[in-house]
């Protein structure tokens, strides 16, 4: 009976060392990196906005890394990883490679994929593994309104992507009262666009034309005929970079000349330009970010937030190093790498890698860096970063709104499409 | 007001059709020789597409001389896959071809994004508009339109005036039939998909005339669908089927829009392409060989 209890107790003990050393050296292995998990566009639709987010989170991961000497928990600084995936802009891969991200990968976070609809199908199955999820991609702010605890987002919110061209023309031509809205039958431009559509009642617009077309599309004649006949004094529109320019390619085609255009996710991108050229002259597009900006460590002490992160050249340079092209972030980049700065911080604040302690340190967070403003509330909703408004000028991006953030004065009305064919270009 | 909208969509439905028919004629002609059905149909259109891209931005090539050159690269692409897969999959089950055709789709995809990368890129080919009252119609779109309408001639003239196009013909009708005449069976499966990749990638040459922006390695999934709406409209294995029912699906894509937006409440594109579906679920149930089929 001795014999026996002594027995039992060296194999229980000998079970207890064994779980105690195991759980040790998994402790050992996972407080040597702090992994971040990510469905990235690197093919499909999505994907010259997936590159340019792959360039934003290594350009800043390089950063915390190289200059930042590594995130500080529990007094030791760990590096960052960043692991991802081609996830081909589909959504059926972005669940399972969530799944293979957090179960197979043991990421600590789990970036969304680009575009609201991708971010939307990811978010049940982070939440299902009670991971922290980072949304730098999807602005629809129905992905707030689900519940979701593990969500943050580090792009603004769809509502408000028009507030400040509507603004602009409603400080600068008070006469133009008729807009049209047409624009993608998708999640986020829709919400872009409601939001657009309620703002402009609010500053007297009168909505003339409100019409969708699918995703896809592959002529909008039809649409741009009827939008035409409703004579509008400027166009709100757009979805995805693809429409986009098939958009502002078919007004040309048609002749549809109105005071401004304004165009979400495509106008701000250089490949817009370099495929309509003359005819993207004086074309709007609202962006989260553009080379250019003002944001600096000096303009957060002014407005009392923290500063973290590169400045905006330092940004450039590790960007265009981690892409090994010589090109500039657009936004998608921006975004992507600012996301990273808010995790740093948030798992400083909080002391831990545990996603419930995170997501309630990113709660509390406020802090500026090259991006801008960074503040979300209760459900996780971007609210503390604010838009600029950029306008092609002579084949360059001016941010023309809000007048604080200009870079150069708006071209207000635009050329006509007849006038730019005969080159002249969108001059203030 | 809405008659002219009406009239003007109409006429943008024509011009829009002819280069519709023209890139489902090579998915006719194939189905109706080999008994496959490409389902890599959109990539071919894309090719055709980048080929034009390429030499325009970096050669100047005028666009319509970039469809003899996309036609040659089609041939030699459809020859290539023919005599490497196609050729031994003509007899194996339906499935294999099918899986054939979509590897091959994404094969060609895959290579050109390799190549140019995977964003969304356009040219600018500045000839002119037209303003016709109604509606405006840009000169590069009547150019994409005529050159439907020529190539589809010279398909016709070289089906029937050509010893070539006989041959092609007899095995339509009768393989054995033909072989026991001395007509090399096999020559004439090889010169139809070939032909049949040249044509749709000579098409994506004129649909960028139509469309020279969203040029994309991935930009094939959409045409794919309406290849095979207009190739069932116009009788399966038809190539002139093919182009009757693409001019038929312009015109009731771009009609029906003009008559949905009558309707209050509705968004009219996403009733023309429920239209498109719906056509051609009803064409399959009453009559299966196409609705201009003479069989």
């Amino acid at each position: 009976m001795k014999q026996s209890a002594i027995r039992t107790l060296v194999v229980f003990s000998a079970l207890f060392c064994f779980f105690v050393a195991g759980f040790s050296l998994a402790e050992a292995k996972s407080a040597g990196k702090i992994v971040i998990g990510h469905p990235a566009c690197l093919s499909g639709k999505y994907a010259k906005a997936g590159e340019q987010a792959i360039g934003g989170i290594k350009a800043c991961i390089d950063w915390v890394n190289n200059v930042y000497g590594g995130i500080k928990v529990a007094g030791k600084k760990i590096p960052l990883k960043y692991k991802y995936y081609d996830c081909e802009s589909k959504k059926e891969a972005v669940t399972s490679l969530i799944g293979r991200l957090v179960t197979v990968d043991k990421v600590n976070v789990v970036f969304s994929a680009y575009s609201s609809g991708l971010t939307l199908r990811g978010a049940p199955v982070t939440e299902s593994h009670q991971m922290l999820y980072m949304d730098h991609g999807g602005a629809n702010n129905k992905i707030f309104r689900q519940g979701f605890r593990y969500i943050v987002q580090t792009i603004g919110p769809a509502t408000s992507y028009h507030q400040g061209t509507l603004n602009m023309i409603h400080k600068i031509d008070p006469k133009a009262k008729k807009v049209a809205l047409a624009y993608e039958d998708s999640e986020f431009a829709k919400m872009v666009m409601h939001g657009a559509e309620k703002y402009a009642k609010k500053l007297g617009f009168n909505v003339v034309f409100e019409r969708t077309y699918p995703k896809g599309v592959t002529d909008l004649t039809p649409l741009l005929s009827a939008l035409k006949a409703s004579k509008p004094d400027f166009i709100l529109g757009g979805g995805h970079f693809e429409d986009g320019q098939l958009f502002n390619r078919q007004l040309a085609d048609l002749d549809i000349d109105t005071k401004a255009l304004s165009l979400i996710a495509a106008a701000t991108l250089p490949a817009f330009y370099k495929a309509l050229t003359s005819m993207a002259e004086g074309v709007m597009g609202p962006s989260h970010w553009e080379y250019g900006v003002k944001y600096s460590a000096g303009e957060a002490k002014k407005v009392g937030l923290n500063w973290i992160g590169p400045n905006q050249d330092e940004f450039v340079a590790l960007f265009k190093k981690a892409l090994g092209k010589n090109i500039i972030p657009d936004y998608h980049a921006a975004e992507a790498g600012a996301q990273v700065l808010a995790y740093v911080l948030a798992v400083e604040k909080a002391n831990s890698l545990d996603s419930d302690k995170v997501r309630a340190a990113l709660g509390d967070l406020e802090f500026m860096s090259f991006y801008g403003g960074w503040d979300v509330d209760d459900t996780g909703l971007q609210v503390g970063h604010s838009m600029v408004d950029v306008q092609w000028q002579g084949g360059k991006r001016v941010i023309v709104w809000p007048e604080e953030a200009q870079t150069g004065k708006p071209c207000y009305p635009m050329p006509t499409f007849a006038e730019k064919a005969k080159g002249k270009i969108a001059v203030p | 007001m809405f008659l002219e909208q009406l009239t003007g969509n109409l006429i943008q439905g024509i011009v829009l059709g002819a280069v519709y028919g023209m890139a489902t004629m090579g998915l006719s002609l194939i189905f109706g020789v080999l008994k496959v059905v490409n389902v890599g149909h959109g990539a071919f259109i894309m090719v055709g597409a980048f080929v034009t891209l390429w030499l325009f931005n970096a050669l100047g090539i005028n666009p319509i001389l970039a469809v003899p050159v996309a036609f040659a690269v089609g041939m030699g692409l459809g020859f290539i896959f023919y005599y490497t897969t196609m050729q031994r999959l003509i007899k194996a089950p339906e499935l294999a071809t099918l899986l054939a055709t979509f590897s091959i789709g994404i094969l060609l995809e895959e290579l050109v994004k390799l190549t140019f990368g995977s964003e969304f890129r356009g040219y600018n080919w500045v000839v002119g508009k037209i303003d016709i009252g109604v509606t405006v119609l840009p000169m590069s779109k009547l150019y994409a339109c005529i050159g439907s309408v020529i190539i589809a001639l010279l398909l016709y003239l070289w089906f029937n005036k050509t010893r070539a196009g006989s041959a092609v013909r007899s095995v339509v009708e009768d393989s054995e039939g033909a072989r026991v005449c001395g007509v090399n069976v096999g020559g004439a499966y090889a010169l139809s998909f070939a032909l049949g990749i040249g044509l749709t990638v000579a098409s994506g040459v004129l649909l960028t005339m139509f469309i020279p922006v969203g040029i994309n390695p991935y930009m094939g999934g959409g045409y794919t669908l309406k290849a095979f709406v207009i190739a069932v409209l116009g009788g399966l294995s038809s190539p002139y089927g093919a182009f009757f029912g693409g001019l038929a699906f312009g015109l009731i894509e771009n009609g029906s829009y003009t008559l949905f937006a009558l309707i209050p409440g509705v968004e009219p594109f996403a009733l023309t392409r429920f239209l498109s579906f719906v056509m051609l679920l009803a064409i399959l149930l009453i009559k299966p060989t196409g609705l201009l089929s003479t069989k």
